[in-house]
């Protein structure tokens, strides 16, 4: 059986507080994330009472322990998939092997040759908008640009942007009513297929006539002495769709949505844009879009004096842990100029975010785009930004600005 | 001053280069490779701002 090390004690291991679905909690998780932090040491979540870690501590050790708390549970998280995406739903040793070939490829290094087209995609979408003084920032900015960014970062056509965000939305949020879960089910089921079909018809493309890309790299490349598998690569593009995308559109839209409710901060990035990169930083823990990572327990293991059995599934609450006083100085304070910043906004241990560096590019070169560009905004009179369920994405964040004499 | 990285629990998250950029350098993988086992005087502050901000603790700062 094994044991976190650390020896916090829970003062009171059985109530439930935390609903991880009500839109309350999802539009503004901190006040929730403290109230954790406060009380528990192991918390449940309302709807199926599965536990929840919280502190930083015990979250970073999880997640440093995949023999114990494992990735491996692709059937129920249930997203369609024929087999566990590559290499998100593996665990090492096998995904280590992955990683290797895999970090290759998203380096931070191979992540910069693509900036000067991430910066003219961005700067496209605005002009699209600037001039009328208002956007709906979700779907004029948040969503397209990390599409176009991953089209070009795959070598893929960009008029396969409406495909992908349609494949993309049929697995994430297929548009069934919510509540009936067989339909979601089948809708997922049947996106997948579509989406193994597109990658399939592009393995064959690129091993007829090879180009300089990232799928014809998948065809190439060695592991362990032999080509990947065609499910493999199959296997590796399905998650790079799904992680590919949505993530950085929840991450900007909070981004923005926290600075057009800050004034104060957002102009500090317009007078010193040389701040951006620390901003990024900051938003990343103070919002965690990602707020949640699932795992499934191997074996029994002890957290504080709380026993979870073999087969569970955790919740480990990243977002509580980013605003964790034990780990980080004034936590409920967003600060621009902090000096250390530990958060795990991507995760920690073996699964860090695999594409951490093209995030952290696009988010940087959009708020550097954006504020150059339209350095006044403010969510449009009367609107309430709308955030989604799991991960935090603003489905509504309506902006407005001055257009013209007005600035 | 002396700083080491241990391979074993660097994961890539690429902190310690992006804040420190003359201590600390990227592998192919984009992992970090320190430049200096030897701090070069007046790279003190880079040498420790990169320590901190590693989320794995992958980096040890040995201060004599």
């Amino acid at each position: 059986m094994a044991r976190c090390p650390h020896t916090a004690p829970n003062p009171d291991p059985v109530t439930s507080i935390v609903d991880v679905v009500s839109p309350e909690f999802t539009a503004h998780p901190q006040p929730v994330f403290v109230r954790v932090l406060e009380q528990f040491r192991v918390a449940k979540t309302i709807a199926i009472g599965s536990p929840i870690l919280s502190r930083y501590e015990d979250v970073v050790w999880a997640l440093r322990h995949p023999e114990i708390f494992s990735s491996e549970m692709h059937v129920l998280i249930g997203l369609g998939t024929e087999r566990p995406m590559i290499p998100q739903q593996i665990d090492p040793p096998a995904q280590t092997r992955f990683r290797k070939i895999l970090d290759l490829r998203f380096s931070r290094a191979r992540v910069l040759e693509i900036e000067p087209e991430v910066r003219r995609h961005a700067n496209e979408l605005i002009d699209a908008f600037v001039g009328r003084g208002e956007c709906e920032f979700d779907h004029a900015f948040a969503i397209p640009l990390p599409c176009r960014a991953f089209l070009g970062f795959m070598g893929l056509p960009q008029e396969d942007l409406d495909l992908f965000l349609e494949l993309k939305n049929g697995i994430i949020r297929p548009p069934v009513n919510p509540l009936d879960l067989e339909a979601a089910k089948a809708y997922r089921t049947k996106t997948a297929k579509r989406i193994y079909a597109y990658f399939e018809q592009l393995i064959e493309e690129r091993a007829a006539r090879p180009r300089d890309d990232m799928m014809t790299y998948f065809t190439q490349v060695e592991l362990d002495g032999r080509t990947l598998e065609r499910t493999e690569i199959l296997d590796i593009c399905f998650l790079f769709l799904l992680g590919g995308l949505d993530t950085v559109t929840a991450t900007l839209g909070c981004s923005v949505a926290y600075l057009a409710a800050h004034p104060e901060q957002r102009q500090s990035l317009v007078q010193e844009p040389a701040l951006i990169p620390a901003a990024v930083e900051e938003l990343l823990r103070w919002e965690t879009p990602v707020m949640l990572i699932p795992r499934l327990t191997t074996q029994e293991v002890t957290v504080g004096d709380v026993t979870i059995p073999a087969g569970e599934l955790v919740n480990l609450l990243v977002g509580a842990a980013d605003i964790d006083e034990a780990e980080f100085k004034d936590a409920l304070r967003v600060d621009f100029s902090r000096e250390r910043n530990r958060h795990i906004a991507f995760g920690a241990g073996p699964h860090r975010c695999l594409g951490s560096h093209l995030a952290r590019m696009e988010l940087r070169v959009a708020l550097e785009e954006w504020h150059h560009r339209i350095p006044e905004y403010a969510i449009a009179p009367g609107a309430t930004p709308r955030v989604s369920p799991g991960i935090r994405e603003v489905m509504h964040l309506p902006l407005v600005w001055p257009v013209g004499g007005a600035a | 001053m002396k700083v080491r990285v241990d391979g074993t629990k660097c994961e890539g998250h690429g902190r310690c280069y992006d804040l420190a950029p003359e201590m600390y350098g990227e592998d192919e993988r984009g992992h970090c490779r320190v430049k200096h086992e030897h701090v070069p005087e007046g790279l003190e502050a880079q040498a420790r701002l990169g320590a901190e901000n590693c989320p794995e603790d992958a980096i040890e700062i040995d201060e004599d």
